[in-house]
């Protein structure tokens, strides 16, 4: 099958996919209790000020009218006004996003590196140290809820040793210049090493928190394809031909576990991309998540909408990314 | 000087002239055996030899230690197996205790083999000539080039139409036949002393397993190799093997000459075995009544006694001895 009909039928689910999570969004948003109008108009507004707003949000309208009203403004590029924030949706997201993904990203680069190797030899060496030390601290890793673990390294390394600065949002230092809005990037690109070093110290520890949580599967499920698949016959086999042990594991079993646990990590990215909420609440993290949660807290729910949308677009378009990417990679696919 | 003793001054015993290709001698085996002491025997004092260019067949029941005989062979048991007792030597230099390095020279090398499954016995993710180009890379240290290129001709001489094509296919692309094929060029891909086939044709259709059969005696003659063919089916190693090794709960029963050994089986076992393969063809089915002895320790008598219709008390007495009779070898007091 061509990868253009491939994508195509991809992209097509794609939008009943997101049909269906606009729709069960909006209604859970809409008979959540609360009105909404008092928001913009304060407690104590008189009840024809009240009315008014509330027919001028199209609130007076059947659930039904208000859905597709909803849909129409969508379609049309519009993501609505925040009630909270008095902002266009689309504002306060595009000032939000970059922080989500720069977190998110790093938690995702950081998570790999320590739970596919790890994975790997935990598997290559059974009952031995590393593979004990793997399953303690991944069986941690899945337990530990991620803002109880956010907490105690705050705990530690900020509130005990000091090594790490207050959880309070991106950066302390100089904002550097906006040229991607993910601050370590953008410092990296404007050769501003001060800036860099003020953005990562804030990154550190809920990128570690999310790390732990997210690598902690990885490493399990790495772990288990990889005993999976040095017990193959195909394994078995080359190993009996005198292919030396370096190239068994790097060239015949590494390919055959990847591909499956790279599934795993479009899961875990995509998870990642759609804001984290308890972690960027607990380190004041302004990105999706806790614009969602402020949010439902203020009983505005346009933007936990458009966060919804979003997250749900990012989740299948990760996945749509690594579905393109198994179609060239894994021979078995292209036929 | 030393008058005693031979030319070179080791003493090959009697029939010293041919070293044979392989020998194997009480051969004993077992399986876990720790603190704990729940040890298992599969096999128990194996003796064989396979002459140079010579086909031989390993014949017997699952469970019989067929199997576990070729891994120890090729120096691969099992996790949990180890050697007890014994040798095996490849013309002469022992292969017990030979270093890992020398060992991986051999596997491919010098004694090749190829399972039953052949599909499984291919990786998923390389193609079929790539995977046949590494062991001839590994072993001959030919060019990327020039080891794809015998690949190819590999891939020709076992009958595979329009090989160059074919060798850039991956295995998922190939029938069963076909893929037994490229598991047999594989094998034979640096001219192997000795090709250990291990059920190479169960799980084939009927119609196949016949080529497959004929292409494998075909390819061994032409090259001068030899064959230890594994197999739980003795008509197919009457009708290929001019040897043959009639296994029974990790001993061999009885060796010799294939005609003879199966005009007049002199071990009940081995004439048992013949009544249930040769029965089929009539119609009625021929069961051996009982079933193959677990093998927790060493025997105190004939593993056979329990099911064999000729037993009487001396069979119970010791585990009966390989004797010579003839031109074979029989374990059986009665023979």
């Amino acid at each position: 099958m061509p990868l253009a009909i491939y994508i195509s039928r991809r992209l097509a689910y794609m939008l009943v996919a997101l049909f269906g999570v606009s729709l069960v969004t909006f209604v859970v948003t809409r008979v959540l209790p609360g009105n909404p109008a008092y928001l913009i108009v304060g407690a104590m507004a008189d009840e024809s000020t009240v009315a008014a707003v509330v027919e001028r949000l199209g609130l007076d309208q059947s659930i039904y009218e208000q859905y597709v009203r909803y849909i129409r403004q969508l379609l049309s590029g519009d993501l609505g006004d925040s009630w909270r924030t008095s902002n266009p949706v689309s504002v306060d997201i595009g000032a939000r996003w970059p922080a989500t993904i720069e977190l998110g990203s790093t938690a995702l680069v950081l998570a790999l590196a320590w739970s596919v190797p790890f994975g790997i030899l935990s598997a290559l060496r059974r009952r031995s140290l590393s593979d004990r030390l793997a399953n303690a601290v991944s069986g941690l890793g899945v337990s530990i809820p991620e803002f109880w673990l956010g907490l105690i390294l705050l705990l530690i390394f900020f509130g005990t040793l000091e090594w790490a600065p207050a959880p309070i949002g991106r950066t302390l230092g100089e904002v550097p210049a906006h040229t991607t809005g993910l601050y370590t990037i953008d410092a990296i690109l404007a050769r501003d090493w001060e800036a860099f070093k003020a953005a990562a110290a804030q990154l550190i520890l809920p990128a570690s928190t999310l790390a732990l949580v997210v690598g902690a599967p990885l490493l399990r499920v790495t772990r288990g394809f990889m005993r999976e698949t040095m017990a193959s016959h195909h394994i078995r086999s080359a190993r009996a031909l005198g292919i030396p042990e370096r190239s068994i594991v790097l060239r015949h079993a590494l390919p055959n576990v990847l591909l499956p646990v790279s599934t795993m990590v479009a899961i875990m990215y995509g998870y990642l991309l759609g804001g984290t909420v308890l972690v960027e609440f607990v380190f004041a993290w302004p990105g999706i998540g806790k614009y969602a949660i402020d949010s439902i807290a203020a009983s505005d729910s346009i933007p936990v909408l458009a966060a919804v949308l979003l997250s749900a677009i990012t989740y299948l378009f990760v996945y749509l990314m690594m579905d393109v990417l198994h179609f060239v990679i894994d021979p078995r696919t292209r036929t | 000087m030393n008058a005693g003793g031979g030319m070179d001054g080791i003493d090959r015993g009697p029939g010293a002239g041919e070293i044979p290709l392989l020998t194997v001698e009480d051969l004993t085996v077992g399986f876990g055996g720790g603190e704990d002491g729940g040890m298992s025997i599969p096999l128990q004092g194996v003796s064989l030899r396979v002459p140079r260019a010579t086909r031989m067949s390993l014949v017997g029941e699952s469970g019989s230690g067929k199997s576990l005989t070729a891994s120890a062979v090729l120096g691969l048991l099992p996790e949990g197996a180890r050697v007890l007792r014994g040798s095996i030597r490849l013309e002469g230099e022992e292969l017990i205790g030979a270093d890992e390095r020398r060992m991986r020279r051999l596997r491919g090398g010098r004694i090749a083999i190829m399972f039953q499954n052949p599909r499984a016995s291919l990786n998923p993710v390389h193609t079929v000539g790539g995977q046949i180009a590494e062991v001839i890379r590994v072993h001959s240290g030919a060019g990327r080039r020039e080891s794809r290129n015998r690949a190819v001709d590999l891939l020709d001489q076992m009958g595979i139409p329009d090989a160059r094509r074919r060798a850039s296919d991956y295995v998922h692309q190939y029938s069963g036949g076909m893929a037994q094929r490229a598991v047999l060029a594989m094998a034979l891909s640096c001219r192997p002393d000795l090709l250990i086939a291990d059920e190479p044709t169960t799980g084939l259709d009927a119609t196949l397993q016949q080529q497959v059969l004929d292409l494998v005696i075909e390819q061994v003659k032409a090259r001068g190799a030899s064959l230890l063919l594994i197999t739980h089916d003795i008509a197919i190693a009457r009708q290929t093997c001019e040897q043959i090794a009639v296994m029974y709960a990790g001993r061999v029963m009885e060796s010799g000459p294939t005609e003879e050994v199966t005009a007049a089986a002199a071990n009940p076992y081995t004439a048992a075995l013949l009544k249930a393969f040769v029965t089929v063809d009539r119609g009625r089915m021929y069961a051996i009544p009982g079933t193959v002895p677990t093998l927790s320790g060493p025997l105190a008598e004939c593993p056979f006694a329990d099911r064999c219709e000729m037993v009487g008390p001396e069979c119970r007495e010791r585990v009966p001895e390989l004797r010579r009779i003839g031109g074979r070898e029989v374990a059986c007091v009665k023979a």
